[in-house]
């Protein structure tokens, strides 16, 4: 497995979202989020897929995660019909604990739907916490990168890459 | 040179922006600088093969002043006792490793038996159930891991892990995890090792997922 670059985003000052676009083939791409960190609190870092730049916001996302909690059970979560997707569990902006990698299929076939796997870890509530499962956004239409956002507020850390895989 | 005869402002050079022709000076001074466009952001960083019995096995050269993402791939890890596979993480170049203060979550499921589930902790002593490991005919642990944070001072140091392993009871089981070391220490060096007995195989692997501005 080889990666190649497409885009990168390093949050320094507060931003509403952080959007990479960039894919254009039909291979599997990748993104990793190293110390992203919302700026109210505690929050999740949420995504949207762009189409032509743009991130969609229509009610097609489901997603099917495990939730895994340090110091609980872990929840099966899972939902559908969203105007967005869950990327990471919920980030305590203290320790700007906000990491992954995201995997993302099918993004430039405009006759398929668009899938994404998630594998982040993240810091809050006082406990280590995870994600892993997947996503799909249920419109057969190309999709040419990913947007990041909390529920709330503004990201005002991180390092966010989209990498080919080759 | 320009067309013209006059010697032109040098461009910006950047990754995924390079204009102009390159000695391989310039090649090298660009590259150190980051501004030269190498593509293959999956970098390998150092391969471990078993060549004796080991009690544990140290990477003390991570860079993790240049990565901020490191993977591990661990390939047919064999111990000489059943065992369970795991990690630590040291600040010091690899004098101590930290033995306290990791939170983990891991899923497990296995072919055989009840015990499936999760294990826990907010207290942990390693980066926990990387593998499940064994001394008979085809007992061994394979997975990956993921890093992230290792460098950085400021944040706590992060993974996430997934493993397929024919453990010491003659089955397949699978772990998948998240896991933090919940202090802000600048982390320089990974320990693999058994919680039994010594490594009696292994090809352990270490890249760093290059991110340019």
């Amino acid at each position: 497995m080889g990666l190649v670059q497409v885009a990168t985003n390093t949050v320094t000052s507060a931003v509403a979202s952080v959007t990479l676009t960039g894919i254009d083939s039909d291979d599997v791409y990748m993104v990793t989020i190293v110390g992203a960190s919302p700026s109210s609190g505690v929050d999740e870092i949420r995504t949207r897929f762009t189409a032509s730049s743009t991130p969609q916001t229509t009610a097609n996302y489901d997603y099917a995660n495990k939730f895994f909690r340090a110091s609980a059970a872990f929840i099966n979560d899972s939902n559908t019909n969203l105007t967005y997707t869950r990327g990471t569990g919920n980030i305590d902006n203290a320790f700007e604990g906000g990491n992954g990698i995201f995997y993302l299929y099918n993004f430039n076939n405009a006759s398929e739907y668009s899938f994404m796997t998630i594998e982040s870890v993240t810091f809050g509530f006082s406990e280590g916490r995870g994600y892993a499962g997947g996503t799909v956004y249920t419109v057969a239409e190309a999709h040419n990168g990913v947007q990041f956002l909390p529920s709330t507020g503004n990201i005002d850390s991180g390092t966010f890459t989209l990498y080919r895989v080759v | 040179m320009s067309e013209y005869g006059y010697i032109p402002e040098a461009p910006e050079q950047s990754f995924g922006n390079n204009k102009g022709i390159f000695t391989p000076k310039d090649i090298y001074d660009l590259t150190r600088a980051d501004k030269y466009t190498n593509y293959g952001q999956l970098e390998l960083i150092e391969t471990q093969i078993h060549s004796s019995d080991v009690a544990q096995v140290d990477f003390t050269n991570i860079k993790a002043d240049i990565y901020d993402v490191h993977f591990m791939t661990l390939n047919n890890i064999v111990s000489s006792s059943d065992a369970g596979l795991d990690c630590r993480l040291s600040d010091d170049n690899g004098t101590t490793f930290e033995s306290g203060s990791y939170d983990y979550d891991i899923q497990f499921v296995q072919t055989s038996g009840t015990s499936n589930g999760e294990t826990r902790s907010t207290s942990g002593n390693a980066f926990t159930r990387l593998g499940a490991l064994g001394a008979n005919a085809n007992e061994q642990g394979n997975g990956y891991m993921y890093f992230y944070n290792l460098g950085d001072s400021t944040k706590y140091s992060f993974a996430t892990h997934q493993s397929s392993s024919w453990n010491f009871n003659a089955h397949l089981v699978m772990y998948f995890g998240s896991l933090v070391y919940h202090q802000t220490v600048s982390m320089n060096a990974l320990r693999v090792f058994p919680t039994a007995g010594s490594l009696t195989d292994f090809e352990i692997s270490l890249y760093g997922i290059k991110s340019y501005e």
